[in-house]
């Protein structure tokens, strides 16, 4: 039998963190830059390591990490892939790669200067079980910012996600949206980092978008399926994991990869 | 008296060291029809870009409605582009978002709605009206990724259109079309022109594409200006000779122009 005062937090942040996911996987499957959670990931990984080694602790190495993230999708948004003569994907490769050496680097440091780097792991993979109230609330107030984002810019991401180029020539202010867009994404993904994990939430950030452009037509139907069955992946892989035993984020990942798998063979079906 | 859309002067344009498009004068008039014809890589499609201020390495003067493009800020540009349909050369790839026909046009009065506002009824009205003229009625809930080449291109002019620009610049916007899907998409584009006090940029590599109604016909070749005038005065035989070898000759039927192999006029 759960305790519901220990474990309701714990599934409210599986929930909220799948909802909040599932709507950035939408424009991160739609664009075709999945490699965009594991740069930021990266980016907010270095963040938290220099922070840890700076001293910071608890709320504050977030905030570290939250700045690193944002600084990498400010250096993605206002890059010009056409000034610059590189793909999106090419320029994410170079600042995650860069990014990782330096946390690597960082996190080398650790028992050269003889302190302990359980702080920066646990934000690595993330831990669910230990998920209260206050990281709930700060998860719920960056799923709302990104919920809000996609109800003010919602138009403008469309034409965006479209043809970023044709967006410019039609008079949108392609740079200003998008750019917005990926410090929100670098917000929603570090908080979502301390309980999800910055490998695990690569694939909340992937498979439920994937599931529902099989099983429905028109983006404001992508957004709130893609939403609701990341927040189901949160939740039911919680729930599964309590009662298998089984370690929380590896269900929730498998649980969203099954549940992508099915949309797209119900997809298929439904095109037969 | 008539009035300067576009005005270029001393223009170039350089990727890297090399030269892409250089071009002394250039003027288009409001309410022409101007066909932009010349090889791969003759700068037919830089030419649109520049006029758009999309184009990188540019030097010298571009002027479009009356502005500088040198002279805007972000905001500036931003508000003339509005006023320009631009049907690019390549479609999207391969769409993952389910993005269906209806919110691909709608897409063409994002920026007239402006930031932070919803598309108002007029808005979806202009969408349904434009989805409607096109022949798109029965696609439009249809995913855009599932429809054929031809109903994309439909699409992507209807989404120029509900902008409602005064000037339209295609870029070969009958390249991958069947000989059918050519033919209704250039009888598209003349009804466009003639009904809609619109100027006209049609870039393309085939005479076959402009309609009747393009009055002039510009020739570009390795990045520069060859010709400039009606197409009778620009299509001489010796200047597609020139351009496309021997054995190759001008038709022209009711306003309409082919380039064929010269049996074939005897025929």
């Amino acid at each position: 039998m759960l305790d519901l005062t220990f474990w309701m937090p714990v599934m409210a942040g599986g929930l909220v963190a799948g909802g909040s996911s599932g709507l950035l996987s939408v424009y991160i499957v739609g664009m075709r830059i999945p490699f965009l959670g594991v740069c930021v990931a990266h980016a907010a990984l270095a963040g938290a390591v220099f922070g840890s080694l700076a001293g910071l602790t608890g709320p504050a190495l977030l905030g570290a990490a939250l700045v690193a993230a944002m600084i990498a999708s400010l250096a993605l948004g206002l890059a010009d892939p056409q000034r610059l003569n590189a793909d999106t994907n090419a320029l994410m490769g170079l600042l995650f790669s860069a990014t990782m050496g330096l946390a690597f680097i960082g996190m080398g440091l650790f028992p050269m200067l003889g302190r302990s780097d359980n702080d920066v792991r646990s934000l690595l993979w993330g831990s669910l079980n230990f998920c209260r109230w206050e990281d709930v609330g700060l998860m719920l107030a960056a799923f709302a910012a990104l919920a809000a984002f996609v109800g003010l810019f919602g138009k403008e991401m469309r034409a965006i996600m479209f043809s970023r180029q044709d967006a410019t020539a039609a008079g949108i202010h392609a740079t200003f949206v998008w750019t917005g867009f990926l410090v929100l994404t670098a917000v929603v993904m570090a908080v979502n980092f301390q309980t999800v994990g910055g490998l695990m939430i690569y694939s909340l950030i992937s498979n439920p978008a994937l599931a529902a452009f099989q099983l429905v037509r028109g983006s404001g139907k992508a957004l709130i399926l893609a939403s609701i069955l990341g927040a189901t992946s949160g939740l039911g892989g919680f729930l599964i994991s309590a009662a298998t035993d089984l370690p929380s984020g590896a269900v929730i990942v498998l649980l969203s990869s099954v549940l992508a798998v099915a949309a797209m063979a119900v997809g298929r079906l439904r095109r037969l | 008296m008539s009035e300067e859309i576009i005005s270029i002067s001393d223009l170039c344009v350089r990727a890297g060291r090399r030269k892409v498009l250089a071009l002394q004068n250039l003027s288009i008039q409001r309410g022409e029809f101007v066909g932009i014809l010349g090889p791969n890589g003759a700068g037919k499609s830089t030419l649109l870009k520049a006029c758009l201020g999309l184009q990188r390495g540019v030097s010298g003067h571009i002027s479009v409605f009356g502005h500088a493009l040198a002279d805007l800020g972000f905001r500036e540009l931003a508000l003339l582009r509005r006023r320009i349909g631009y049907i690019p050369q390549l479609l999207p790839g391969r769409m993952e978002m389910p993005l269906t026909v209806r919110e691909v046009v709608a897409m063409g009065r994002t920026a007239h709605a402006g930031l932070l506002r919803s598309l108002t009824r007029q808005d979806h009205r202009l969408v349904d009206e434009w989805i409607e003229r096109l022949g798109l009625s029965d696609l439009a809930g249809q995913t855009y990724g599932a429809i054929s080449g031809g109903e994309q291109r439909r699409t992507l002019i209807a989404r120029a259109m509900v902008q409602e620009p005064e000037l339209l610049l295609l870029d070969e916007p009958t390249a991958n079309l069947d000989l059918g899907g050519r033919e209704r998409l250039v009888s598209i584009v003349e009804e466009l022109y003639r009904q809609n006090s619109l100027t006209v940029l049609l870039v393309c590599h085939e005479l076959e594409v402009l309609p009747a109604c393009c009055g002039r016909l510009i020739l570009l070749g390795d990045g520069q200006l060859t010709a400039d005038g009606s197409p009778d005065q620009v299509l001489s035989e010796r200047r597609v000779e020139s351009l496309y070898g021997p054995s190759l000759t001008v038709l022209c039927r009711q306003g309409r122009y082919a380039i064929v192999p010269a049996v074939l006029s005897h025929a």
